[in-house]
This record gives C-alpha cells, structure tokens and sequence, in this order.
C-alpha cells in the first residue's frame, strides 16, 4: 500500500504546484458557497421554516452540501477517459499498479485537498456572518455520518470510474459524463434539499443511488431520519457500492480487451 | 528470454465515407474493415542479445512491442517473455521489464524528475540502498546529476529523454523494449543515448529489443536485425549478412531494397512467413 500513499503525496505536490488553478478553483467554490447562503437566507428571512427546515437547518444544509461536495464530487477520474484514448493509460498498466487503486489515490488526493479548502471556507463564512449551526449532539450521530460520508465518497468515485470508461469505446465520452455528474449533482440534493421536490419526483429520485451521496448523509446530520431509516438507507447505500463496484469491474475488464493503445 | 510464436494482431477498424454525407450517414451505416497489423509473425530472442526491430511507419513494430510488453491481447498466437505470457501482466514480469516509448514520458511535467524517480521507487519496491546506487550511476552515465531537481518542463527534449530513460531503469530490468528511443534528438544527444544502451546492456547482460528509424542506431546498437513490413517478418539474422546480401554501401540503401522488393530476400530462403538472409 505503500506505493498508493505516495501518489497520494505526489498528487498533493502537484496540486499545490499548480497555484493560480488552485486559487482559482477555490475562488469559484468561495461565490457558490456565499451565493446559496445568500438565496436561503432572504428564503427563510420572513418565514419560520420551509418544507420543514428552519433558518439553522437550511444554512446547515447549504453549508454541509458545500463540504460533501467538496469530498464526494471532487474527482481526477475524467482523466481516465482521455488516458484511454491517448494511450497514455499505457504508462499505468506496463507498471506493478492496480490502475483503479492508483486511481482511487488520485481521488483521494484530490478530494483531501479540496475538502480542507471547503472547511476552512465554511468556518470563515461561520465565522464572519456569524451563522447559527444546528450541530448534531449525540456521538453516534456523528459516527453515522462519517460512515456515510465514506459511503457516499466510495459510491461516487466507483460511478465516476465507470463512466471514464466509456473511453474505451468512443472519443466522445465528455457529453455522456457531464450529462451524468448534472443529473447526479441534481438528484443528490447537492443543489437543494430534495424535500423541496414535488413527492412524486422524490419517489422517483429514491430508486437512485444518487440521494445517498449528499441528501442522506446530511439527513443523518441534522437529525431529520431515525435509527431505523438510517439502518435502512445504509443497507440501500451498500446494496449501491456493491451493484456498481461489479458493474465497474465487468466494463473495466471489457473495455482492456478493446483497448488499443492508441496514439502511444 | 522472448520467444514469440505465430503472433497475430488484427484491429477493426470504423470506415467513413468521405465528405459530409459521409459524416451523416457514418453513425447510421458504419461499416469496419480489418487491419491485419501483425501476421503470423515468430522469432525467439537470447538473454543479453541486443535486436534492433526495422520497419517503415505502420509496418506492425510497434503493435509488436505492445503485445510483448502486455498492453496488447495478441488475436492468435503465442509468446513468453522471461517465462511470462506478457498480456497476463503478473507483477513479478512487470518488475522485471520496461518499455520506454520515445514520443511518451512517465514524468511529472510540473515536478522535478526526482519526484518521478521517487514514485518509481514505491511502485518497483526498489530497496532504498539499491535505488540510491542506480540513481547515482544512471545519472552519472547519462549527464544528468545537476537536472533531477529542475521541473521535468524546464528541461530540453534531449535532457528529458535522459531522465526519462533513466526513470524507466530504476528497477534494473532485464529485458528493456525501446521504441524509438533517439527519436527527434540532436546528434550529440543520440550519441550518449545510444552509448548508454550499449553499456547498460553490457553491464547487466539485459535483452534489449528496439525500433528507430535511424541507422545509426542500427549500425552502432545492434548485431541482430530483424525486418518486418506488412506485419510480416522479412529478414531475421545478423546485421552483417542483411548487409552483404544486399551488397550496398549503406544500410539505408540495404533497407529501401528491402522494403520496395521484398520477395528478393524471401526468393533466397523463405520458412513459413519468416525469411532468412540465406
């Protein structure tokens, strides 16, 4: 395991040696972040609550969504599609590597990075606009939470891997993967609480894995499901990580027969 | 150490038409063709031989070197290199072989080459006191102690060729798959690369394969050539008697005749698809 630490590391060297990319980026997710809590905040000016949410857990909610996405949506594996089609996956598989561990590293590197970014971010907005957060008090709320924040992160990353490798069989694979990272963005409630949706739409939404990567976990914070609906949704986030880590694997070793190391 | 039998490679490959009714009717109608790339192709290759691999553009070397580093799944055949069916891609054959691509770099582009070296040291397992040694007497032969911690962007084609070799040798393999390895450096630059296979080989008696489009790789590199064109093996033998047979004064002219009449080599000798000089 030694050698995934390392492109850990060596990721996080990178990532800091690129510094305007990085300011830039942290910019853009610093006027997202004021932007939504500006918009929930004139929301719920006048009123006590909205779909059952009052001022505290709606700013709690947008500001836990900035954080989750910062740790489940943050991804290298886009690459992945244009290392195939370039060859350069080549590079990877002459070597002693998993390609999919090697890949998950990245991720991790890349998330770690960005998760910091967002925390110090949040806690500064905290800080300066002096918000009112409802946090959680018992310990196991926040345990179950942690364990389905790793969930979610697990969920997205074997998701977004296996739609990298739509590569191995078009060049064309970035409309198929923004199509996705929208609609999985839009139905994980990383916009919005999904509460506000019209219940069909949420009964429709429920049969995704897409609500267990932000909706649940920030339910699970603030304390909106019981014991019973967390053990359940648990189980249906488990039933997802494993359906979709068989799927990556099959259309993995599918697309390695098809892969032709092309342009290397 | 590589033997390779009846390897075969064919790629389907999408057709369009051309023009823009081509484009429009393209997703609806496409049609594939076969591209035999490599065909019917066996050699075997000692431990310590260095063989150079010589074919125009698109004439199956590099479809070749890919089925014998594991990139590639062969469509019939056989092959083994250090006892290793290459396309399983076991660990232990991979910690044992490199391929270093000309036009390709392993190196962090943002980061210094020793950031690289150090990545390499993690994936090979390379023992500390062993990584240590190679990166002194690989940097030392290949002129490169004073540019491993300059970002691999700020270094020149030739520099970086250098520190791309010797990040790919780190781990000492014994069998080493060039593919084009002097390709777009200066004369000086070649001179030392191609000097510093010649040592490495010597040195650890590693079975070095490699393609180029320059003679003088060739000529200086390797006592054994191997032609292939069409993805079928034309010649297999010594440098010397693919000379002599052709009896020109240089190896280029040796290889034009070669390529534009192949069957003059094969009239001489032909088993299978495999010709010999006679």
């Amino acid at each position: 395991m030694r050698k995934y630490f390392f492109v850990f590391s060596i990721y996080w060297q990178e990532g800091l040696s690129k510094r305007a990319s990085f300011l830039m980026e942290r910019f853009r997710a610093l006027v997202v972040l004021i932007s939504f809590y500006y918009f929930w905040s004139a929301l719920l000016k006048h009123r006590a609550s909205f779909v059952g949410y009052d001022r505290s857990q709606m700013i709690t909610y947008v500001l836990g969504m900035n954080i989750l996405r910062s740790l489940v949506f943050a991804t290298r594996t886009e690459e992945i599609a244009s290392e195939i089609n370039h060859g350069r996956l080549s590079g990877y598989l002459l070597k002693p590597v998993n390609f999919m561990l090697y890949t998950l590293f990245r991720d991790l590197s890349e998330k770690s990075i960005n998760l910091v970014s967002s925390i110090i971010e949040v806690m500064g907005l905290i800080y300066i606009f002096d918000v009112h957060i409802s946090w959680p008090h018992a310990p196991q709320t926040w345990f179950f939470f942690a364990i389905a924040c790793l969930g979610a992160t697990w969920l997205y990353f074997i998701l977004s891997f296996m739609t990298a490798c739509w590569g191995f069989w078009t060049s064309e694979s970035w409309g198929p993967r923004f199509l996705l990272e929208l609609f999985l963005e839009f139905t994980a409630g990383a916009f919005f609480p999904l509460d506000v949706l019209p219940k069909l739409a949420q009964q429709i939404i429920a049969t995704f894995p897409s609500p267990y990567l932000v909706f649940f976990p920030l339910q699970i914070f603030l304390g909106k499901i019981d014991s019973h609906q967390i053990m359940n949704g648990f189980l249906i986030q488990l039933f997802w990580i494993l359906a979709i880590s068989g799927m990556a694997r099959a259309v993995w070793s599918k697309g390695m027969e098809n892969y032709s190391s092309a342009g290397s | 150490m590589i033997d390779v039998s009846h390897l075969s490679k064919t790629f389907r490959v999408a057709q369009k038409e051309p023009g823009l009714a081509g484009a429009i009717k393209g997703p609806f109608t496409r049609q594939y063709r076969d591209v035999h790339a490599v065909r019917d192709i066996s050699f075997s290759i000692k431990e310590g031989e260095l063989v150079g691999f010589l074919g125009p553009n698109g004439a199956g070397k590099t479809t070749t070197l890919k089925m014998l580093s594991g990139l590639l799944h062969p469509t019939s055949g056989d092959a083994t290199v250090l006892g290793h069916v290459p396309w399983k891609r076991e660990r232990d054959f991979q910690k044992q072989f490199t391929m270093v691509m000309g036009q390709r770099t392993q190196l962090w582009w943002d980061l210094p080459a020793w950031d690289s070296f150090l990545l390499n040291k993690e994936i090979y397992e390379i023992p500390k006191a062993q990584f240590e040694e190679t990166v002194e007497e690989l940097s030392r032969l290949l002129e490169i102690q004073d540019l491993l911690d300059v970002p691999v962007k700020k270094l020149s084609l030739g520099q970086r060729m250098k520190a791309e070799l010797a990040c790919s040798l780190l781990h000492r393999p014994r069998v080493l798959l060039l593919d084009e390895p002097t390709i777009g450096l200066d004369v000086v630059m070649q001179q030392i690369v191609r000097q510093f296979i010649i040592e490495y080989n010597r040195r650890y008696r590693a079975t070095i394969l490699l393609t180029s489009h320059n003679m003088e790789d060739i000529a200086e590199l390797c006592p054994r050539v191997i032609l292939i064109n069409h993805g079928q093996i034309l010649f297999d033998g010594s440098l010397d008697s693919f000379r002599s047979h052709y009896q020109t004064k240089t190896l280029t002219e040796a290889m034009r005749e070669a390529f534009v009449t192949p069957t003059k080599v094969g009239d001489q000798s032909c088993t299978g698809s495999r010709l010999s000089p006679g």
